[in-house]
C-alpha cells in the first residue's frame, strides 16, 4: 500500500479568542482607553440637544431641569480623564526630539505635557468662570 | 521554505511509503547558516553575481551560534598595530602549531573584513573621533580587538544576515538537517538533506559544497555553547573521507558561569577585571606575570584548576569556582562597555556585577581542530571547502587567542565562497542517475535505523548525558593515558548503546528527536577523533595539557594530528607538517 | 528532604493524529532552584516522552529560538524560572497569533517575509569603497538606534500584539523596529524605499498602541515606541515643505 506523504504538513490555524481582551490587566485598560471615545461621543450629542433646547431663550432654558445631563457629563469626565491621561503619559515615547544635541529624556516629555494641561486648563476655567459671572 | 519552481520532484517508494523527494542544484551549496557561512554565500554571488547559491541550515540563520559571540572581532586597524605584530601574537598564542602562511594570510584580510561588515551595518563602538575602536584582549600585545559592545557576535550576525537578504541569488533551506555528503567518484555532489518540518529527504546536488557548521561544544556537558552546535560538519567530512586535523585541541575559555555554562567574555577582563582566588589574590601573577588577566585562555584554565586542586577556589553547589571582579570599573564603564554582562549576572545568577564579583570557572568554548582545508577553504575531497570553526586551515593552532575567530570566519568564509565559486563556474554538472539512488540508500537508512524503529532500550537523553559526563571527565583541560583510554573504551560502549535506542517521536512532522538522534550519531563520531587524537598526542601543548607529558616536545610533536575515517572506533592516524615561515618555535611564557 | 516536584502542562499536536491542540500533563523532579521551564522541557524530552518537539539553541537569551506562551505570556523558556511559578503547575503553549506546526513549534515565515520586506540592510545612494575604509559615525550617532538594533527576533511582541493577531497583514512591531533602526543609522539613506512598506495602510497605521508588545520584549526594544515614532516621522514628512525631505 502506498500514500503519498503531503508536501506540508497541515498546520493548526491560529484562531483569536473573542474575551481575549480579558486576558490581562493591561490589555483590558486599553480597551478601556479605546472604549472612551464611546461616551465622549455619546456626550457630545447630548450637548448638541442642550444647545438646541438653550436655543429658545433663558426662560426655555434651565440647566437643573437636565440634572440626567449633569450626572451623566461627570461620568464621562471620568472617561475622559482617563482618556487624557493615558494620551498624555504614552506623549513621552511618541515624540522624539534633541536639546542642544542630546535627546530630551521622555519624563521630562511627560511632564511637560501634564504641565502643559494643568495650565490649559487653569486658564479654560478661568475663563468660563469670569465670563459666567 | 519552499523550493523553486523549477526543481525536479518526483515520489518514490521507499519502504512502503511514498515520499516527495526534491532535487536541486546549485553552483555552491553552503551548509550551516552562520558568520562564516553567510559570509561566504555572499562572497560567492560577489564573486560572480551569475551564480546559484543554496544555504540549508538546521535553524533560522539568526539562531546561530556566532549569535552569542561577545567579546570582538581583531583586526590590525590602527596606525600602532601592524601585521605582524599580530601574526605572531597569534603564532605564539597557537604555542607555535599555527600554519605560519596562514596567519600571515589572515593578517592581511582581516582589517578589510572589519570595514566590509561595517559597511553593511555592524554598529562597532567607536572611538571619539568617529572611527572604529578597539580594545585589548587576552595574548594580544596592543590594542586590536574591534567590538560591538559586548554583543559583536550578535551583531555580526544579524548584520550579515540581513544584508544577505538582498541578494536574490541566495535560495535557503531553513531548518533543512543535512544527514550524508553525496560523494560521487571521489567529488562531492551535494548532499542529502531532511526537510526537519515535513520529514522529507531532499537531495541538494551543487557543484561545490561549503561546510561551515561551528564546532562541537555539546559533547561536553559543561560548555559555552548552544544545543545546535553538535559537530555535524566536521563528522559529515569524516565519513566522506576527509581528515580531521588537530582535534585534541579543544579550547576551554577560563570565564563561564557555573551551572550553567553561560560565557561570560574575555572581554571583562579586557577591560580591566581581576580574577581572585579565595584568599582574595589575584594568583594569575604566578602563571602569566606579564600579561596578568590578558594572558591566553589555554594558561589561565589550566592556572584556575591547579588554584582549585590546590584548595585555593570557592566551593559552591556547581563546582568549584573563582571571582571575576569588576566592581572597581564602575557603573559607568561597565553600562557603557558591559552592559549585557550585568544584564547575565542579573538574569542568571542574581548578582549586580557593579556590586558583586561574577563566579567563573572553566568551560569548554571552542573547537581549533576541524576538517582539514587551506587557505581557501578546499578539502581533500573535490569540490568539498570548509571555513569557521568546523574547519582546521591551520590559523588556531593548539590554542586560540580571543576575537580571532569572528575575524576567521568572516576571512576564510570569504575565501571559501569566492574559491567555491571560480571551482563551480568550469566544474561539471552534477548529473542525477547515480545521486537518486544515494538519495534513497540514506532515506531509506535513517527510516529504518530511527523512524521506524521499533523497540529500543534507552531514550537519547541518558545516552548523551553520559557522553558529555565523560568528555568533561577525560578529555578536559588535563588529560592523562588512562582517563582517555576508560573514555574511549567507554565511548564504545556508548556507540553500542545507541546502536538500540529508543526513539518515542514516530511523526513525519517537526521531528526533533531524530534530529537529536542524528545528532548524537554525529557526536559520537566527533567524540572518538578528539579521545584517539589527545591519547596520540603524547605532549603537552597549547589546550592539550597531558599530566603524563607535561612539556612541549618540538623534537617529537611538532606537526599536525589528522584522523581519518576506518570501519572501528578509532581513526587512522597520520601526520601534517606546521608550515614555519618567520617564527621559529620559542618557549612559550607571558 | 523530599524532592521538590512540579507539574508541566504542554501543548501536544501532531497534525498526522491530531484534530486540534490538546494539552498534556508531565510531573518532573524540580531539583535546583536555578532550573528554567526550558531545562523542564529538556528533562521531559530526555527522560519522560522524547516526543515532545520544541525549539532552543543557546539558553542564555540571545538567539530567540525558545519563545512560548508560559501561563498565558509570551516568554523566553530559557529565562522563565521555575521557582516563580511553584507550586502551581506552569501551561507552556505555542506563541499566541501563529499557525501550529506541531507541539510548541509555530510556523514563522510570515515574520521571515515581513523582515524581508523593510529592506534591512543599508542602502546607500553611492556605496563607499572599501579601501576608503570605514563610514565615520560616534558612539551618540549610534545611541540614536542603538535600542532598536537589540532585536533578537524571538517574536513575543507578535504573540502579544491583538492587532497581529486580529489581522495576519499587519507588519507588526519587530519588523517596523527594525525599519527604524535602519532608518536612524547615519550611514544609511533609504528611508524613501522603506517608506511604501512601513507607510502602508497594513505597516505602522494598523497598530493602535496597545503596547503589550514593548511590555514583553525580553531586550528592551520598545517597539511600539519605534511604530509612534514612525508614524509621527511619517506624518511630518508628509506635512512639511518639500526642501526638508531628504
Amino acid at each position: 500500500m502506498t500514500t503519498e506523504a503531503p508536501a506540508a504538513p497541515r498546520e493548526f490555524a491560529w484562531r483569536m479568542p473573542g474575551n481575549w481582551w480579558t486576558r490581562t490587566r493591561h490589555y483590558f485598560l486599553y480597551m478601556l482607553r479605546e472604549f472612551t471615545a464611546v461616551p465622549m461621543a455619546l456626550w457630545l450629542i447630548w450637548l448638541l440637544y442642550e444647545i438646541k433646547r438653550a436655543g429658545s431663550g433663558p426662560h426655555g432654558y434651565y440647566p437643573r431641569s437636565s440634572t440626567a445631563f449633569v450626572v451623566f457629563s461627570v461620568i464621562v469626565l471620568g472617561f475622559v480623564l482617563y482618556h487624557s491621561y493615558t494620551f498624555l503619559k504614552l506623549a513621552g515615547v511618541i515624540i522624539r526630539v534633541k536639546l542642544f544635541d542630546r535627546p530630551v529624556p521622555s519624563q521630562v516629555i511627560v511632564v511637560t505635557m501634564f504641565g502643559s494641561w494643568a495650565l490649559a486648563s487653569a486658564v479654560v476655567g478661568f475663563v468660563l468662570i469670569w465670563f459666567a459671572r | 521554505m519552499a523550493p523553486p519552481a523549477d526543481a525536479a520532484k518526483y515520489a518514490s517508494e521507499v519502504g512502503g511509503q511514498t515520499l516527495l523527494v526534491d532535487f536541486e542544484s546549485y553552483d555552491v551549496l553552503v551548509v550551516g547558516g552562520g558568520l562564516a557561512g553567510i559570509r561566504a554565500a555572499i562572497a560567492a554571488v560577489e564573486a560572480n553575481p551569475r551564480v546559484k547559491v543554496g544555504m540549508v541550515s538546521k535553524v533560522y540563520p539568526m539562531r546561530s551560534h556566532t549569535v552569542s559571540a561577545e567579546g570582538g572581532a581583531a583586526a590590525a586597524l590602527r596606525p600602532e598595530d601592524s601585521y605582524e605584530k599580530h601574526a605572531f601574537d597569534t603564532i605564539k598564542g597557537s604555542d607555535y602549531l599555527a600554519d605560519q602562511d596562514v596567519v600571515e594570510a589572515f593578517v592581511r584580510e582581516a582589517p578589510l573584513e572589519i570595514i566590509q561588515m561595517e559597511h553593511w551595518g555592524c554598529p562597532w563602538s567607536r572611538d571619539p573621533d568617529g572611527k572604529i575602536s578597539a580594545r585589548p584582549f587576552g595574548g594580544m600585545t596592543t590594542w586590536r580587538t574591534c567590538f560591538a559592545a559586548d554583543k559583536t557576535g550578535f551583531h555580526m550576525l544579524h548584520a550579515v544576515f540581513q544584508t544577505s537578504l538582498k541578494y536574490p541569488q541566495i535560495v535557503r533551506h531553513d531548518e533543512s538537517f543535512v544527514t550524508k555528503l553525496l560523494v560521487e567518484d571521489s567529488r562531492c555532489v551535494g548532499v542529502v538533506a531532511l526537510d526537519i518540518r515535513t520529514g522529507r529527504f531532499d537531495a541538494i546536488t551543487a557543484k561545490s559544497v561549503i561546510l561551515a557548521t561551528g564546532g562541537l561544544g555539546r559533547v561536553y556537558a559543561f560548555t559555552t555553547n548552544g544545543n545546535i552546535c553538535t559537530g555535524d560538519g566536521m563528522a559529515l567530512a569524516y565519513r566522506a573521507g576527509a581528515g580531521l586535523k588537530d582535534m585534541e585541541m579543544v579550547q576551554f575559555h577560563p570565564t563561564g558561569l557555573p551551572f550553567t555554562g553561560i560565557l561570560i567574555t574575555e572581554a571583562v577582563r579586557g577591560e580591566g577585571g581581576y580574577l581572585l582566588n579565595n584568599e582574595g589574590d589575584r594568583f594569575l601573577k604566578r602563571y602569566v606575570p606579564n600579561k596578568m588577566e590578558l594572558g591566553p585562555r589555554d594558561i589561565i584554565s589550566r592556572a584556575m584548576i591547579t588554584e582549585f586542586e590546590e584548595g585555593r577556589g570557592f566551593d559552591g553547589p556547581h563546582g568549584k569556582y573563582m571571582h571575576l571582579d569588576v566592581r572597581h570599573l564602575g557603573e559607568k564603564v561597565i553600562d557603557r562597555k558591559l552592559p549585557f554582562m550585568r544584564e547575565l549576572g542579573r538574569e542568571f545568577v542574581g548578582i549586580d556585577i557593579v556590586h558583586e564579583p561574577i563566579p567563573v570557572r572553566p568551560v569548554q568554548h571552542y573547537m581549533m581542530g576541524g576538517v582539514d582545508a587551506e587557505i581557501s577553504g578546499k578539502t581533500e575531497i573535490l569540490g568539498l571547502y570548509a571555513a569557521g570553526e568546523c574547519a582546521n586551515v591551520g590559523l588556531n593552532g593548539g590554542n586560540r587567542l580571543g576575537s580571532n575567530s569572528l575575524s576567521e570566519c568572516l576571512v576564510f568564509g570569504a575565501a571559501a565562497g569566492r574559491a567555491a565559486a571560480q571551482y563551480a563556474s568550469s566544474a561539471k554538472p552534477v548529473s542525477a542517475n547515480p545521486v537518486d539512488a544515494m538519495l534513497w540508500d540514506e532515506a531509506r537508512r535513517v527510516e529504518s535505523e530511527y523512524l521506524e524503529k521499533k523497540g529500543g532500550q534507552e531514550r537519547i537523553g541518558p545516552i548523551r548525558e553520559e557522553m558529555q559526563r565523560e568528555m568533561d571527565a577525560g578529555a578536559g583541560v588535563f588529560r592523562t593515558k588512562e582517563a582517555l583510554s576508560r573514555l574511549a573504551r567507554n565511548l564504545g560502549g556508548l556507540r553500542e548503546r545507541f546502536e538500540k535506542v529508543k526513539i518515542d517521536d514516530s511523526s513525519r512532522t517537526f521531528n526533533t528527536e531524530i534530529v537529536a538522534a542524528l545528532e548524537l550519531d554525529f557526536m559520537l563520531e566527533v567524540s572518538s577523533t578528539v579521545v584517539f587524537s589527545a591519547l596520540a598526542r603524547e605532549e603537552s601543548r597549547g589546550a592539550h595539557a597531558r599530566r603524563d607529558f607535561p612539556e612541549r616536545d618540538d623534537a617529537k610533536f611538532l606537526k599536525h594530528t589528522v584522523c581519518f575515517h576506518t570501519n572501528t572506533l578509532a581513526p587512522r592516524i597520520e601526520y601534517s607538517d606546521v608550515h614555519i615561515t618567520t617564527f621559529q618555535p620559542q618557549a612559550r611564557t607571558y | 528532604m523530599p524532592d521538590k516536584r512540579i507539574e508541566i502542562k504542554a501543548t501536544r499536536y501532531d497534525p498526522a493524529t491530531d484534530e486540534k491542540p490538546h494539552l498534556q500533563s508531565y510531573d518532573i523532579p524540580f531539583y535546583d532552584e536555578s532550573m528554567v521551564v526550558l531545562d523542564a522541557l529538556n528533562h521531559i524530552k530526555s527522560h519522560v516522552d522524547g516526543s515532545l518537539s520544541y525549539r532552543w539553541s543557546c539558553r542564555m537569551g540571545i538567539c530567540g529560538s525558545c519563545g512560548m506562551m508560559v501561563n498565558g505570556t509570551p516568554k523566553l523558556t530559557c529565562n522563565a524560572f521555575l521557582r516563580d511559578y511553584w507550586p502551581r503547575a506552569i501551561i507552556v503553549e505555542p506563541l499566541n497569533n501563529f499557525p501550529i506546526i506541531r507541539d510548541l513549534v509555530i510556523d514563522m515565515e510570515d515574520f521571515m517575509r515581513k523582515l524581508k520586506s523593510i529592506k534591512p540592510w543599508i542602502i546607500r545612494k553611492q556605496e563607499l569603497p572599501l579601501g576608503a575604509g570605514e563610514h565615520y559615525q560616534t558612539n551618540e550617532q549610534i545611541d540614536d538606534f542603538r535600542q532598536f538594533s537589540e532585536c533578537i527576533n524571538c517574536m513575543l511582541c507578535y504573540a502579544a500584539c491583538p492587532v497581529y493577531g486580529l489581522n495576519n497583514e499587519f507588519l507588526g512591531p519587530a519588523a517596523t523596529a527594525l525599519a527604524r533602526r535602519y532608518n536612524l543609522d547615519s550611514r544609511d539613506q533609504g528611508l524613501k524605499e522603506r517608506l511604501p512598506v512601513i507607510a502602508d495602510p497594513e505597516g505602522v497605521w494598523e497598530c493602535s498602541f496597545v503596547g503589550e508588545c514593548s511590555v514583553v520584549c525580553p531586550k528592551g526594544v520598545d517597539p511600539a515606541k519605534a511604530i509612534q515614532q514612525t508614524k509621527l516621522d511619517t506624518t511630518m514628512r508628509f506635512v512639511l515643505p518639500y526642501g526638508n525631505r531628504d
